[in-house]
Formats: C-alpha cells, sequence, structure tokens
C-alpha cells in the first residue's frame, strides 16, 4: 500500500493503493469513473484513453504510483456545470456514436489533438484517431465531429473575445 | 510498382429470419399518466439505432411528437418478445409491430374518445398531437391526458404484432420464396496494389444502398460507414486463426481491425424505393451494407494486378505469393 495524490478533473485526491495497481483500475475500481473503459488492457485499442499532464496516454500501460502528482483528465471531466463539452456535442450532432464503447477514447483523444492543434486537416484528425480502434462506426463520423467541434471552439473563443 | 484499378460489388440481401421460420415481432402501446405514451418493445439497441427508429416509426403512427413517446425496451419483465437484433429484422420487423401497435392504440382511444364526447360513431376523428377530435367539428376534442386521468384505473394498453411472409423452400425442387423483402446495394473502389510489398491501398469508394425509405438518414449513413470498415478488415486484414475451435490470436494486435487510418471518406448513396409491406417503406440494412464491399475490393485488386484471391484476408504474403506465381506461369 503507498498514498499519492494527484488531480483528477480538477479535484483533488488522496488515495491509497496497491503498488501493482494500473491507473485504470483507480480510476473504475476505486474512484468510480467508469466512463473510461477497458477494451483489450494491453495498449491496443484506446478504450481506456485518458489525457495525463496534456498528453493522451493508454490508462491501462500506466501504473497507478506512476500518476503521483499529476493532472488527469477523464471523459467525466469534459462536462462544465451541465453543459456537454463542444466535442461531445460535436459528435451527438453527427450521429457518431453506435454501441458506444470506444466513444469516451475517441472523444478523448479527439481532445487532446485539438488542445493540441486547433486547426487539423482531415488526414490530421485521422492520424491523431488511430490509437483508437471502433467496431461500428468506420471512425467517418467521428472526423465530421472533429471538424464540427474545432468550428465550435472557435466560435467559443470569439464569444469569450465578444464578451470583453 | 504502384498500380491502380478499379472494383464493383453488387448484392442482394433477404431480411429477416427467413425459409418459413416463424419471425414474430410484437409491441405493445400504452397510455401513460399525463397524456404521454409509451412503446414497450423487445427491440435491443446495440448502437445500430433501434430505438431511435421505433420511436419515429411510432411518432409517425400516431401523429405526435417524438418527445411525448417514452419507449421501453430490452426489459422482458415489461414487454412481449420482439425476435433478435439480427437478421436485418429489427427496422422492417418489429418497425411494423411498432406501427400496428400504434394504429390499434389510436382506434382504442378513438372508442374511447367516441363515448367521452357523446358522439354516434368514431368516423371522421383524427389524433393529433396528444388529442383527438373531430375533423368536422373540432370544438369536439378530448386530450390524451384528459383520458388517461379517465382511465386511470383501467389501463388503456394495446398490442400490435407482425409475422414476416416467407416460404420454405421445398427440399427437393429448391422452390419457395425464403425471404421477404430484400435490399440491393452496389459499391465501387478504387485501389492502389504495391507490387513491391503486397500492400493494397483504398483510393476512392462509393457506396449506394437502398434501403426502401431512410427512417434516419444519418443512421442510415452510419450504418453505411460501419459496415465498409467491417468489410474493409474482413477483406484486408482480419484473420481468425482457429486451432480446434479456439481462436490463437485473441489480441488487437495480432487480429487486426482497421484503424481512422486504413478508412477512407466514402460517398454514401442512399437509394429510397419504399417497400410496400414495410413500416412507411423502411427495410433494414444492417448486413447487408457489408456485403458487396469485399468483391468490389477484389475486383479493383483483380484489375490493378491481373490477380483474382480467392481466400480472405488479402495479406500483403498472400497477395505477393499470388503476384510471384501469375508471374512464374506467365514466363513459361
Ligand atoms: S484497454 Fe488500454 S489500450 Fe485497450
Ligand atoms: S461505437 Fe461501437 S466500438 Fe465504436
Amino acid at each position: 500500500m503507498m498514498e499519492i495524490q494527484l488531480i483528477i478533473n480538477d479535484i483533488n485526491y488522496k488515495v491509497d493503493i496497491d503498488v501493482n495497481m494500473r491507473l485504470i483500475d483507480l480510476l473504475r475500481d476505486k474512484l468510480g469513473l467508469t466512463g473510461t473503459k477497458e477494451g483489450c488492457g494491453e495498449g491496443e485499442c484506446g478504450a481506456c484513453t485518458i489525457i495525463m499532464d496534456g498528453e493522451s496516454v493508454n490508462s491501462c500501460l500506466v501504473m497507478a504510483f506512476q500518476a503521483n502528482g499529476s493532472n488527469i483528465i477523464t471523459i467525466e471531466g469534459l462536462e462544465n456545470n451541465g453543459e456537454l463539452d463542444p466535442i461531445q456535442r460535436a459528435y451527438m450532432e453527427e450521429g457518431s456514436v453506435q454501441c458506444g464503447f470506444c466513444i469516451p477514447g475517441l472523444i478523448i483523444s479527439t481532445k487532446a489533438l485539438l488542445d493540441k492543434h486547433p486547426n487539423p486537416t482531415r488526414e490530421e484528425i485521422r492520424e491523431g484517431m488511430s490509437g483508437n480502434l471502433c467496431r461500428c462506426t468506420g471512425y467517418n463520423k467521428a472526423i465530421d465531429a472533429a471538424q464540427k467541434a474545432i468550428e465550435y471552439l472557435k466560435e467559443g473563443q470569439n464569444d469569450f473575445k465578444n464578451s470583453w | 510498382m504502384k498500380k491502380r484499378g478499379v472494383g464493383l460489388g453488387v448484392s442482394f440481401y433477404g431480411t429477416g429470419y427467413g425459409n418459413g421460420f416463424p419471425d414474430v415481432s410484437n409491441a405493445e402501446v400504452q397510455l401513460l399518466e399525463g397524456g404521454k405514451v409509451g412503446i414497450f418493445v423487445g427491440a435491443t439497441e446495440v448502437g445500430q439505432g433501434a430505438k431511435t427508429a421505433m420511436i419515429q416509426i411510432g411518432a409517425e403512427a400516431l401523429n405526435m411528437d417524438h418527445k411525448d413517446i417514452v419507449l421501453v425496451s430490452e426489459d422482458t419483465s415489461q414487454m412481449m418478445d420482439s425476435g433478435t437484433a439480427a437478421a436485418t429484422r429489427q427496422t422492417y420487423n418489429t418497425g411494423n409491430a411498432v406501427k400496428i401497435a400504434c394504429e390499434n392504440f389510436n382506434k382504442r382511444l378513438f372508442d374511447l374518445a367516441k363515448v367521452e364526447l357523446g358522439l354516434n360513431s368514431t368516423a371522421g376523428l383524427v389524433a393529433q398531437d396528444g388529442d383527438i377530435y373531430l375533423g368536422i367539428f373540432p370544438q369536439k376534442r378530448i386530450s390524451y391526458k384528459d383520458l388517461s386521468e379517465k382511465y386511470k384505473d383501467d389501463i388503456i394498453r394495446v398490442v400490435g404484432s407482425f409475422t414476416a411472409q416467407t416460404v420454405k423452400m421445398d427440399d427437393e425442387t429448391g422452390q419457395g420464396a425464403p425471404y421477404w423483402p430484400y435490399t440491393f446495394n452496389a459499391c465501387m473502389v478504387l485501389v492502389e496494389v504495391d507490387t513491391n510489398t503486397g500492400r493494397v491501398e483504398l483510393l476512392k469508394a462509393a457506396f449506394a444502398q437502398d434501403v426502401g425509405r431512410a427512417v434516419n438518414p444519418s443512421l442510415v449513413k452510419g450504418q453505411m460507414d460501419g459496415g465498409f470498415a467491417m468489410s474493409l478488415g474482413y477483406t484486408l486484414f482480419e484473420d481468425l486463426a482457429l486451432e480446434n475451435g479456439v481462436m490463437k490470436n485473441r489480441k488487437f494486435s495480432k487480429y487486426l481491425l482497421p484503424t481512422s487510418m486504413d478508412m477512407i471518406d466514402v460517398e454514401n448513396i442512399i437509394i429510397e424505393d419504399p417497400e410496400s409491406t414495410a413500416p412507411y417503406g423502411a427495410k433494414g440494412i444492417g448486413e447487408p451494407v457489408t456485403i458487396p464491399i469485399g468483391p468490389a475490393i477484389l475486383n479493383a485488386i483483380y484489375d490493378a494486378s491481373g490477380v483474382r484471391i480467392f481466400n480472405l484476408p488479402v495479406t500483403p504474403e498472400k497477395l505477393m505469393k499470388a503476384l510471384r506465381e501469375s508471374e512464374e506461369s506467365e514466363a513459361i
């Protein structure tokens, strides 16, 4: 047992963990953040994608103790005061979701990409999503959603600027 | 060397269980407290959009806003059976059951409205947005809300059932009508074959799917994209390495699914030719959308390289071997 401290979705946590616990188990089993999914447990499917200190990572490949002192965003952290994140909204509006299992991971990968590159091309979006396997959708509507989210994010910034 | 080729695949596909097998869907419609309407149906949602489609079909049949409809599904203690979410059958089969149940529900409410409004007959009654009124004298009107209060001790719940019509094929002669309805589709692709590595790359694709009528065009296109990607994987990557019934490559690192980089933008074309026995003409497309893609890719590989592959998936090794063999046989 050891104690770690970390920030998840803007909340400070102090938790006791087993040294051989994976980050995904900490999130899902210990903290109840079950939006993050486990598909393969070996870094191939991307269902467990989260953002850790600004980088998208597979939480099944990170040990919980390695997250000590880090700042993490999971799918639960995207919604803001009951409002969907523009990326989530775009996924809904474009009909990008079928069974939904891969979607938290895909949305987080989309966010990780847009946080760094606010204006990617369609090909760059494809690349940014290539670590996330989806059995249902063929990805194209997720790419449409990412493009729509880019517009929303731009408008949001303008609104923000205009409000000043 | 990189060689390009185009290929076409076409298919027709019978939906439902078929071949005379009893294919039954049931739906129930109930007047709820406050005048909303509940549709109880066994259709399982696995991401294909059954819930959305059933609500849309219900809203059309009930002539009311989809927001006033509550769909309850997948709880076998609360509803009758609507068969499996399989065989591309929910939109057509269960969609028909929902439509019939809604029509029965309207008839039932008309009978009650006749009594409540003191009319001689149900003729000319209209159901619209949660009201029932007499077309020739619209002041004669009662709302679902009022009806639900009046009949709260006497639950108004009606059933609709649909059984698909199929005829078993004769064992001797092979004669029959094993499926109804059929859906049709066509896919054309442009590929590039790298004759040095055996890699096949998709460059362009167009895909046309007959749906009878698209209940929800966005869902239809989503299914077309998904079917395309699934079939692309089946054709080029996915190899179920079975040994004595056990899959040996049970890992995504060994069983390759297409990624977003393997998939391309597909020009999806929805063909609407309403089917007379279907709910508002709509047919299912779940399985058919996976069918013509593989043949189209194989034909394009042949067009590009002159090599016919008869065994899936077309891995680079397999294609290289076939290319070498065809060169050798040409040399002889
Ligand atoms: S569960 Fe982590 S990559 Fe699949
Ligand atoms: S929506 Fe089902 S796996 Fe992506």
